[in-house]
């Protein structure tokens, strides 16, 4: 169970695979997002973002810490590569998430992600990739679950399908506030959609709070090479005598430097590029 | 198969596995339509009247013949059974699940693993029950006319099987095996074969032990030249036969069929001083198949358990 107004709560959790010589997907991870949130899940690949939504649906026990997640009864999970009964249509899909969820499923939520797209009759099985996202993503929002888990949720889709449902899920969330983990690739797709950041890396939390303190907290820098303490730096290039850097203000940012606030993109890029040869 | 009435998971069990049981459905209406059909070809040659009363099938009654051989293999066919069902339950409806990662869609619904693994289970065990009986009824259909004669004996494996409880027994354990196989071994064929292994290892070795549950029933007789006075009655299943000797030993041999000495029954090393016979009467034949559908089904439960118990270590 969840604390007051904590939709999502972890707690030094740590999730190893492969027994004791294994390797830690995930390791003193702690962090609690608050309800009502849309919160991007960011890193490289195998950085532990899959364990951790899969830790928050309760498929996975922690090997260490803990996670405290809504019961199952109030969240939905899409996993990364959409799992679905093949042999079943997509109108059985449906049914199947009325049956198993009774007294919550709500069958306009779903219908409204089927939209006109998808015929009732197809079976699974002969769908394409996007057409088994949507398919999953009607059975998540069918749900009306408080914590929506959704494991690179658009990977598979086109554009402009991309846009119509993320448009439809972020009014969802909204409607009926509905706290959202969506991990991504795709940077440009969260810019505006999310709130919230959580920025893994190794197994590990890099950046963790709302994107508009993230961002405030955060400088661009361009002007004259010079020494930037007591700021963090958190990427620094050099062009012949002209710097360009990302810092974490310490204090209001002096010296003869242009500042600008930088786009989610930015900030992310940046945490990304430095933390790539970092330890984990 | 009407799925109108079933609710929740149970509905998508069904579901998800129709075409399984409408091939169930039509194995058991092919076994009805077959034995049935032969009986009534049979039928149409009038069998011979022996002296004493007796009756025997004609020679010329090919529709008995085809009947007798049709039995044979349906014998075989549902010692078969048990393995089925247990690859079936192991492979596409367990490890399938965990192998191509849907049990991550089943999980998150509203219902419990428990449930989840529960009503898969209990739907498998009740068609797998409902098959069981109605293939066992179309046997007993070919076993009333057919049965006791060479090769379908009572005790014969197979007809011992398919006209007693024990292969009710025999099936539920094959759903628990799958059950916990399935969930070990997360690959559909590996599962599926390692279950089918194990629910004939059982067969097997219950098969080569059940006639040692019961104490035989024992008859001795005087030691004839060239003649058995032992008659076994009750159509019973010969254990061990052979001479006592005057020191009270058992000794293999039987009756003599060259000339022999008067007194010692063609063995000369030895004096003779009666024949036996060790044998099942029929009446082994309902508490023998008690004790192994009881030795069975507590396997089972041990199996259930532990299936359960992997679930439970698995998934919060």
């Amino acid at each position: 169970m969840t604390r007051d107004g904590i939709a999502l709560e972890a707690d030094l959790l740590g999730k190893k695979y492969g027994g004791r010589s294994g390797r830690w997907a995930l390791r003193e991870c702690e962090f609690a997002l608050p309800a009502g949130r849309v919160c991007a899940l960011v890193g490289p690949n195998g950085a532990g973002k899959s364990t951790l939504l899969a830790l928050a649906a309760g498929l996975v026990r922690p090997t260490e810490g803990a996670i405290r997640a809504p019961a199952r009864e109030q969240l939905a999970y899409v996993a990364q590569e959409k799992p679905l009964h093949p042999r079943l249509t997509v109108a059985d899909t449906l049914r199947m998430g009325r049956e198993l969820n009774p007294g919550r499923w709500n069958e306009d939520a779903a219908r409204r992600v089927i939209a006109d797209e998808l015929d009732p009759r197809a079976l699974v099985h002969h769908l394409s990739g996007g057409q088994r996202t949507r398919v999953a993503l009607a059975l998540a929002l069918g749900k009306r679950a408080e914590l929506l888990l959704l494991d690179e949720p658009m990977a598979d889709l086109d554009p402009l399908a991309r846009h119509q449902l993320m448009g439809l899920l972020m009014a969802d969330a909204a409607e009926h506030g509905t706290t959202v983990v969506m991990s991504s690739h795709i940077l440009t797709e969260l810019e505006g959609a999310c709130d919230h950041l959580l920025l893994l890396h190794g197994g590990r939390i890099r950046l963790d709070g709302p994107v508009d303190e993230l961002l405030s907290a955060h400088t661009l820098l361009r002007g004259p090479v010079g020494d930037l303490a007591p700021h963090t730096v958190v990427e620094s290039r050099t062009t012949g005598r002209q710097l360009t850097a990302l810092i974490r203000r310490q204090g209001p940012v002096e010296g003869p430097w242009e500042t600008t606030e930088p786009s989610l993109e930015d900030l992310l890029l940046a945490h990304l590029r430095t933390t790539e040869g970092a330890p984990a | 198969m009407s799925s109108l009435a079933l609710r929740g998971p149970y509905w998508v069990t069904v579901r998800q596995y129709r075409r399984t049981l409408w091939l169930a459905g039509a194995a058991v209406i092919l076994a009805l339509a077959v034995i049935g059909g032969l009986r009534i070809w049979d039928l149409q040659t009038p069998d011979v009247h022996v002296e004493g009363g007796f009756t025997h099938p004609a020679d010329d009654n090919r529709g008995y013949g085809t009947l007798r051989m049709a039995m044979e293999y349906f014998s075989m066919a549902m010692t078969l059974l048990p393995l089925l069902v247990g690859a079936f339950v192991a492979g596409p409806l367990v490890a399938r699940e965990l192998e191509s990662g849907t049990y991550k869609l089943s999980l998150t619904q509203s219902t419990s693993p428990a449930r989840w693994l529960g009503s898969k289970l209990r739907t498998a065990t009740a068609a797998a029950l409902l098959t069981t009986l109605l293939l066992m009824a179309a046997y007993a259909l070919g076993w009333a006319r057919v049965g006791g004669s060479s090769q379908l004996h009572w005790s014969d494996r197979g007809s011992y099987e398919a006209t007693g409880t024990a292969l009710l027994g025999h099936v539920l354990l094959a759903v628990a095996v799958g059950a916990l196989v399935g969930q070990l071994i997360r690959r559909t064929l590996v599962a599926m074969a390692v279950t089918g292994g194990i629910v004939g290892l059982v067969l097997l070795i219950l098969g080569a032990l059940r006639w040692d549950f019961l104490p035989v029933t024992t008859i001795t007789g005087p030691a004839v030249e060239n003649a058995s006075v032992l008659s076994m009655p009750e159509d019973g299943l010969i254990m061990s036969q052979g001479l006592i000797s005057t020191f009270g030993n058992r000794l293999p041999g039987w009756f003599c069929f060259t000339d022999g000495t008067p007194v010692g029954a063609c063995r000369t090393d030895e004096p003779i001083a009666a024949q036996y016979l060790d044998y099942h009467p029929q009446s082994h034949f309902w508490p023998t198949q008690l004790i192994e559908t009881g030795i069975v089904l507590a396997l089972a439960a041990l199996a259930l358990f532990a299936a359960f118990r992997v679930l439970r270590a698995r998934h919060p």
